[in-house]
């Protein structure tokens, strides 16, 4: 269990990341190699550069902009969690990256690896989804912006070019009235979830539902958008028991979810019905109470 | 005002002392087989098959010779030619098919991660490069990966030459079961499954090697529960004598039966430190660990009870079928499967009992022995057998287990398979679980959370365990004892030598109190060690639950011995008869006057002038210690008397089902415990708690899988979930002590949570589920195999 012959720049820009990516045919980016670490251990993953990021302090910290939020890629989880900032601008991203791993792997991990990493079962690129934000990728010819629904194109596959770093990572800014939760289920405390449900919702002033947004992981071979499961939702003012199973038998129609040793297809499609059910009851309530989640 | 609590001290009781070892082994000082460092260490790679099932045409390992830092590269062919292969040596089981095997697969590979090519390198990297250079032409066969597929008459063959993949048929026509059925008011059929599993020590199997060519010397430090049983195998293997082999098992971090096998990269290792002449180490990693060492636990059971209305069981028919997947693995890995069907009738009246057991080859890993060693399959069977039939008749499962109970007055009572119980009362063992559980209390509270909706349960189970199995004749080549030295060193110290090994079950702190108890000395004054071939000349190492029987035994044995010897020394110093001197505190002593410890030790070596005439110098022994009642063969009737003891326990679960998700929460744990005289209750505690958490496992978390190739899927611990400590489930624990009559009055305990704690949950799960009408019938209980047992129910 020892990876394959690799060889190691630490960077400390975006440009000379972008370079070191540039000049070499299969290098890959070392963020907080809680993903890629074992899987070169287990010779899954070959890259033969790897181009560390950890030195770039462009890539750090968030702030508010017009109605959005940037995060830098190398925002850590267990930030992302604690951070009271973040918690009062964007409480479901402080919520969902508290589901991710432990702590010692929250320390490491981080915004940008886990969404270019783009595992299916993975919370935060689902909820990128969710709030529907975008990436910000960075390459020696200039900087795009690629939304989340034009992102995921596999199970760990994006739409970004090998020679692209991902630098930031916007959503909306969290306002009165807007509401979400993510649930998930986990065999063990901080294993990967086998599904996740993300709900983000907005109730206008008078409490009526004015959008809601779905999303899951563990559901597809990709982060899901579960959101046309929600629209029965549009102009309900009170969420009953039954709208809340019924979001969930339709996000559970809406999955795609494959078996593997942690649960078969059709489980899963159980557990993304309990989820919705329970994610969408949560973000209700948090839509029509000031502060929000 | 505040209150201050006082400090808590540590219990420094006749039964609860803390262990001496932690300090060292919490502390980052142990010294494990990744700690032995030796200057010019090389490292092996292994080349492990990717297919299940396959001829090997030719191997070539000339690319990985052209990689530099690397010593060297060999196959099986090439290795075969030079050294020893591994046999069972079970010539007595006439039914076993005899087999051999080299440190390498030769002709064919049957598993996925089966050892075919190995490398040495400077460093394990490079030798993990080195083995993709080297090209296997495979010729693909089709591979068995379910047992019951490879029982069918078409099924591929593992071995052409068998016929069929039937490594091992045992039947066992125990009473009369013909009569029994025709008596009975009805007959029970059910089938159980158990999956498949793996004891996952912290750290894998390894081995250093280190061979001196000057003296023909081999020394083995090897992470392993049987070093004295290793040497044996190494000097097969490698053509040198016993006496030129030394094997060192380090600290462990953990066994769990796993280490109780030798896996051939042991010996491979040996025969490499021999060839390259240079210290080479190999150390497991857990890939290899998941998918190239040790399995457990998977069987089907086919079983017929024969009941009578009043809730008699009269006989009981069983078919087990166990997996043992390629049977390739030494000792015998299907040795837990026949002590699965040696404890079905566990501790009830139960004559009438027949059993057919076929072990079948699959290609999967090996399967072996795993905490609790077959015993578990047994006590579900049983157990469920009661409460299914109690179920059917109405009966309470309390009253089912008192109807059926082998009655306190017979002991000892022989078990249809010729076990020797001299167990305590089972029934007061009962009142004390249900009293200890608060059962009733807690059956109304299932009573009512039902009215409410909720599926909540109460199960109970209860078990007996052999323990210090000594299987004398059936052991192979091995001997199945004990042997401890102990010396009295010249300056009144003491050295304590055992040939069990601790893996982390606190051996040094228990045999320092079994030697300074006997000697009348402080456990500080004793010094223990254990897994050195060089310093002890045989051992049996430690499992089996047999460290405190037999180890605690031999020591007790060896210190009665020195002290013995010492008090003839006092008499003669005090001129008084030997039986009036006595032992405490560091002191012999006759009335008033008082002679050291440390001046007897003295005497005995540096001021032998003061020995009574023609006493030898020195003060230490090696003692032998054989409890005298087991069976070495099977009488003509099958019938075997295995343990050396057997401890009993019973257990009550109380559990809660979410049908929406398949989670199981365990509310309740209560345990009731008999493992005769209790030597350090903090350390025994300590093994049920850690058993506890291992059922957990088993029960909620954990399953091997392989695809319907043989390509297995549960190949890190992402895949293979074992407990954290999220999932900790504190047990209530009551201990009954019934001495047993060897040396101390001990009987074996480590296991008896895993072998009874499955049974509960699964009876605790069954119960809840009463509502639905869902049987249970298998032991993987985990939220996805439980949500397809729902599923199934409400489509069917």
């Amino acid at each position: 269990m020892k990876p394959a012959r690799f060889e190691y720049v630490a960077v400390e820009s975006v440009a000379e990341a972008t370079e070191a990516l540039a000049d070499s045919e299969d290098a890959r980016v070392l963020a907080g190699g809680q993903s890629l670490v074992p899987l070169m251990n287990l010779r899954l993953a070959r890259p033969s550069l790897l181009v560390d990021v950890n030195g770039v302090g462009a890539l750090s910290g968030f702030e508010a902009r017009n109605g959005t939020l940037r995060f830098g890629a190398m925002c850590r989880h267990r930030f992302l969690e604690t951070d009271p900032a973040v918690r009062r601008q964007a409480p479901i991203v402080a919520e969902t990256a508290g589901l991710i791993g432990h702590v010692g792997i929250r320390n490491r991990g981080t915004l940008g690896g886990s969404i270019a990493h783009a595992d299916p079962v993975a919370e935060l690129p689902a909820l990128l989804v969710a709030l529907g934000g975008n990436v910000v990728a960075s390459s020696t010819t200039g900087e795009r912006r690629v939304p989340a629904a034009e992102l995921f194109a596999g199970p760990f596959m994006t739409s970004l070019e090998p020679a692209e770093l991902l630098t930031a990572v916007e959503i909306p800014a969290h306002g009165e009235g807007d509401g979400g939760a993510f649930s998930e289920f986990v065999l063990r405390h901080g294993d990967f979830a086998t599904a996740g449900v993300a709900v983000i919702l907005h109730r206008d002033g008078d409490g009526a539902c004015e959008s809601v947004r779905v999303a899951g992981c563990g559901l597809g071979p990709t982060p899901m958008d579960l959101s046309a499961a929600g629209e029965f939702l549009l102009g309900e003012s009170a969420l009953t028991d039954g709208g809340a199973d019924e979001l969930g038998r339709r996000v559970a129609a809406a999955s795609d979810p494959t078996g593997d040793v942690h649960g078969s297809g059709e489980y899963r499609r159980e557990l993304a019905a309990v989820l919705a059910a329970d994610a969408v009851r949560r973000a209700w309530g948090r839509a029509g109470s000031t502060g929000g989640g | 005002m505040t209150a201050v609590a006082p400090p808590v001290a540590p219990p420094e009781t006749t039964t609860g002392t803390f262990r001496r070892e932690d300090t060292r082994l919490l502390c980052g000082e142990g010294e494990y087989l990744g700690d032995v460092q030796r200057p010019d260490l090389k490292h092996i790679a292994i080349l492990r098959s990717p297919l299940a099932h396959a001829r090997i045409r030719e191997i070539d390992v000339s690319g990985a010779l052209t990689l530099p830092g690397v010593i060297g590269a060999f196959t099986g062919a090439e290795l075969a030619a030079e050294v020893g292969t591994f046999n069972h040596h079970l010539e007595a089981i006439p039914t076993l098919r005899q087999l051999n095997w080299s440190v390498l697969a030769v002709d064919k590979v049957r598993f996925v991660g089966e050892a075919v090519a190995a490398v040495v390198a400077d460093s394990r990297y490079i030798a993990e490069d080195a083995l993709e250079l080297i090209e296997v032409d495979y010729e693909e066969l089709p591979a068995v990966s379910d047992v019951e597929a490879g029982l069918e008459a078409d099924a591929p063959q593992l071995y052409e030459d068998w016929g069929d993949n039937v490594f091992l048929y045992i039947p066992g026509p125990h009473g009369d079961t013909e009569t029994a059925f025709a008596n009975a008011d009805g007959v029970l059929q059910e089938k159980f499954t158990h999956h498949r599993i793996i004891g996952l020590p912290l750290d894998g199997h390894g081995a250093l090697g280190e061979f001196d060519a000057a003296t023909g010397r081999l020394v083995l430090h090897a992470s392993t529960q049987i070093p004295h049983f290793l040497r044996t195998v190494l000097a097969e293997i490698t053509g040198l004598s016993e006496a030129k082999i030394r094997v060192v098992a380090p600290d462990m971090g953990g066994g769990f039966g796993n280490k109780v096998h030798m896996v051939r990269e042991e010996a491979l290792v040996a025969v490499l430190a021999m060839r390259v002449r240079h210290p080479v180490v190999w150390k497991q990693d857990r890939t290899e660990s998941l998918t190239a060492s040790v399995h457990s636990r998977q069987q089907v059971h086919n079983v017929e009870a024969a009941y009578r209305n009043d809730g008699r069981i009269l006989g009981l028919r069983a078919e087990i079928i166990a997996d043992v997947g390629s049977p390739e693995l030494y000792v015998l890995g299907a040795g837990p499967a026949i002590v699965t069907t040696a404890i079905v009738p566990n501790c009830y009246d139960l004559q009438d009992y027949a059993f057919e057991l076929r072990c079948v080859a699959t290609n999967k890993a090996p399967m072996g022995a795993y905490r609790g060693y077959g015993q578990g399959q047994a006590v579900f069977l049983i157990e469920r057998v009661l409460d299914l039939v109690g179920e059917k008749l109405g009966i309470d499962p309390v009253e089912m287990r008192r109807i059926n109970m082998i009655p306190d007055e017979q002991r000892p009572y022989v078990t249809a398979t010729g076990a020797v119980l001299d167990c305590g009362s089972f029934h007061d063992q009962l009142s004390d679980l249900l009293e200890g559980a608060d059962y009733a209390a807690a059956c109304r509270r299932r009573d009512e959370a039902r009215t409410e909706g909720r599926l909540v349960g109460v199960g109970i189970a209860q078990m007996v365990e052999a323990t210090a199995p000594n299987i004398h004749g059936l052991a192979g080549q091995f001997g199945v004892y004990e042997m401890a030295m102990l010396a009295v060193q010249p300056d009144g110290k003491v050295n304590v030598v055992v040939g069990t090994k601790s893996q982390g079950q606190g051996h040094e702190t228990i045999f320092a109190k079994a030697a300074a108890d006997e000697l009348g000395i402080s456990p500080d004054d004793v010094t223990v060690s254990d897994g050195d071939t060089g310093v002890l000349p045989y051992g049996s190492g430690t499992w089996g639950s047999r460290s405190v029987v037999m180890g605690g035994g031999a020591v007790i044995k060896a210190a009665r011995q020195v002290r013995d010897k010492m008090v003839a020394i006092a008499a003669g110093l005090l001129d008084a008869p030997a039986d009036q001197i006595t032992v405490s505190d560091g002191f012999f002593r006759l009335g008033e006057a008082a002679i050291p410890f440390a001046q007897i030790a003295s005497a005995a070596y540096l001021h032998t002038f003061l020995l009574p005439p023609g006493m030898d110098p020195g003060l230490s022994v090696i003692v032998g210690y054989d409890s005298f009642n087991t069976s070495p063969f099977p009488d003509e009737r099958g019938k075997m008397n295995v343990a050396a003891t057997y401890a009993t326990a019973a257990a009550a679960a109380v559990v809660e089902v979410d049908p929406a998700t398949g989670v199981v929460s365990v509310g309740d744990l209560t345990i009731v415990h008999d493992c005769g005289t209790v030597m350090n209750q903090v350390i025994l505690d300590g093994q049920i708690h850690g058993a506890v958490m291992q059922a957990i496992g088993q029960t909620f978390l954990e399953e091997l899988h392989y695809d319907e190739n043989g390509q297995p899927l549960t190949t890190t611990l992402l895949d293979y979930a074992i407990p954290t400590f999220g999932d900790i489930v504190e047990p209530r624990i009551i201990h009954r002590e019934t001495p047993s009559d060897l040396i101390g009055g001990y009987r074996g305990a480590g296991e008896g949570a895993l072998i009874v704690v499955p049974a509960a949950l699964a009876a605790a799960v069954h119960d809840a589920l009463v509502p639905l009408g869902v049987p249970i019938t298998q032991a993987n209980l985990s939220p996805p195999r439980l949500r397809d047992l729902l599923r199934e129910h409400s489509a069917g």
